[in-house]
């Protein structure tokens, strides 16, 4: 009980924020906030980060967070029940910062990438353990990708409707 | 209309016998003869190999040599070998150190505040920082002057690349990283950004003006100043262009192989496109067409990318390489594993193609060969990407965006 009242502090001040940021007023770039793994407070860093707005729909066992921007980014972070980033997305004319956006699961990410054949790396690519999925693809003008936990997936969030 | 291109055609010849100097301000004095000129030179080898001498070890990687000159100079040049051909990017980018090998010195474009414009590229798992820089390009016959490049800053010799660059993965700045000297941007777009970072209200994380004491700072960049694709730059033949590569001969990989990149389509009696059997596919805004994978529904972005090692696409029923030198590739279980994917066109160039491939076991690759055609890598659910096994033994066409080719207007791909 007491994590859900806390979740639910965390998504009242998110909101609250978001409103600063659409508001267009300037937030400190607050980097130390994870978004993947992290709670819904790293969601507001990432709309602030992207100077976006964000939209949330919530569904039975998770939420997703959109965030857009007018450069046509797009990135949703999807919060299971306890309001943990169990997996983010993007789409857009660049990448989203990795290393805010994957947070904790940034260095393991590199490390998987740095174990792939060289010179291999420019290309589209998906990273996969146990513990982390990363895909990464696209070209200039039309990036999309995800990144996700597979160990804090809701039931009924298949990897499929990660997109 | 005939005359021009003559004398662009002569021009363009001569540039290449180095006799372009008294010309250049002066294009009336181009000489009169009783025969027409030779048309002008619109081919180039390209070759399959393991890479630049000081970084071997590539695979699929598609190179030619490009002729680099600072602006205005027919002395201070380098031919620069093992630059990658890549159909999936826009513009040309060298690596700065093999610039400077090759004694050419490209100075840094300045913004309207004198800032020196730099630039982060996203390729896959890594990124390119650098400069943007003009120069005088030669391929085969064909210049594009002045032409906005990007210096691959692996000596770190500009402003240091800011947090962001870097941050999805790697920086990919040197000859090892990238496995090339450099990578010759030939898609079906003019400009590498585009319109996204001309007028956006927050600059994207793409163009940046970088002060001496080495702080950068996002921001627009107008399209004529944007690093851009040689081709469309070309007084000629720049509409589009054409690749041809050789068969492979052995399943489990070729030490090298051959090919061709023609320039134009259907501006010289070398480069018609086929009158009949073509298949064309319209890109849309972002430079994809459309897949679907082995009779499944999900509609994927896809485009046909020389830059690309292998046919990249996400089947979750096929083996992923766990160890050895293809850790990430499939591995099938049995191989050959034979799939197909059907290509769709976006706009008024709407052929649907399917297209049959096998995916081979990349441990079964001789070590030492630089080509494999049955090589896939593991992809994202968001993209299918024709990588350079599609060429083998194929012509590839690239209609550049909003130009004429015969009955048809780019951006497509066609075979």
């Amino acid at each position: 009980m007491c994590c859900k009242l806390e979740a639910m502090v965390q998504r009242f001040a998110t909101h609250v924020l978001w409103i600063l940021v659409f508001g267009a007023i300037a937030l400190p770039a607050e980097r130390a906030q994870a978004a993947l793994g992290g709670d819904a407070a790293s969601v507001v860093t990432d709309t602030t980060e992207m100077h976006g707005i964000a939209h949330a729909t919530l569904l039975q066992q998770y939420e997703i967070q959109e965030i857009t921007n007018d450069s046509g980014m797009r990135v949703r972070e999807y919060l299971n029940r306890n309001g943990v980033v169990f997996a983010v997305t993007w789409n857009g004319p660049v990448v989203p910062d990795l290393r805010t956006l994957l947070g904790a699961s940034f260095d393991s990410y590199v490390e998987q990438l740095s174990a792939l054949r060289h010179p291999g790396t420019h290309r589209s690519l998906r990273l996969a353990s146990s513990a982390l999925v990363v895909e990464s693809g696209g070209h200039m003008r039309a990036y999309s990708g995800r990144a996700y936990l597979p160990l804090l997936l809701p039931a009924a969030a298949s990897p499929a409707n990660l997109r | 209309m005939k005359s021009p291109h003559r004398t662009a055609h002569l021009i363009a010849i001569m540039a290449t016998a180095g006799l372009l100097s008294a010309c250049l301000g002066n294009h009336s004095s181009t000489p009169t003869s009783a025969t027409p000129p030779p048309p002008v030179v619109n081919t180039m080898t390209v070759t399959v190999d393991s890479g630049p001498a000081a970084a071997p070890g590539a695979i699929n990687h598609a190179y030619v040599t490009v002729r680099v000159c600072v602006p205005g100079s027919t002395t201070a040049c380098a031919n620069v070998d093992h630059v990658l051909l890549d159909t999936g990017s826009w513009g040309l980018r060298l690596v700065r150190s093999v610039l400077a090998a090759g004694t050419v010195t490209l100075s840094a474009e300045t913004d309207s505040q004198g800032r020196a414009i730099e630039e982060c590229e996203t390729f896959g798992g890594g990124q390119t920082w650098g400069p943007v820089a003009l120069a005088d390009v030669t391929l085969a016959g064909e210049v594009a002057a002045k032409l906005p490049v990007q210096i691959m800053d692996d000596t770190n010799a500009g402003a240091p690349p800011p947090a962001t660059c870097g941050a999805n993965g790697t920086l990919l700045n040197t000859v090892a990283g990238f496995g090339a000297n450099g990578l010759l941007g030939v898609g079906v777009f003019a400009q590498d950004c585009g319109a996204a970072c001309v007028n956006a209200a927050s600059p994207l994380p793409v163009y940046y003006g970088c002060t001496a004491a080495g702080a950068c700072t996002a921001e627009n960049l107008a399209l004529v100043d944007q690093v851009t694709n040689p081709v469309a730059a070309f007084a000629a033949d720049n509409n589009g262009l054409s690749i041809n590569i050789a068969n492979l001969v052995n399943a489990n990989g070729d030490a090298s192989v051959q090919g061709q990149l023609t320039f134009g389509l259907g501006t010289q009696a070398d480069n018609a496109l086929p009158a009949t059997g073509l298949t064309v596919l319209g890109a849309n805004a972002s430079g994809d067409f459309t897949a679907t994978y082995n009779g499944g529904s999900t509609v994927l972005p896809a485009l046909i990318d020389s830059g690309t090692d292998a046919y990249v696409f996400n089947d979750p029923t096929i083996v992923v390489c766990s160890t050895g030198s293809f850790v990430g590739d499939y591995c099938p279980a049995v191989a050959p594993l034979n799939v197909f994917a059907v290509n769709t066109g976006v706009g008024t160039n709407n052929a649907t193609s399917k297209v049959d491939f096998a995916v081979q076991d990349p441990n079964t690759f001789v070590a030492s060969a630089a080509a494999f055609e049955g090589l896939a890598g593991g992809g994202g659910a968001t993209n299918f990407v024709w990588g350079m096994p599609y060429f083998y033994g194929r012509t590839i066409y690239i209609g550049i965006d909003q130009k004429v080719s015969g009955a048809y207007t780019g951006p497509y791909y066609a075979y």
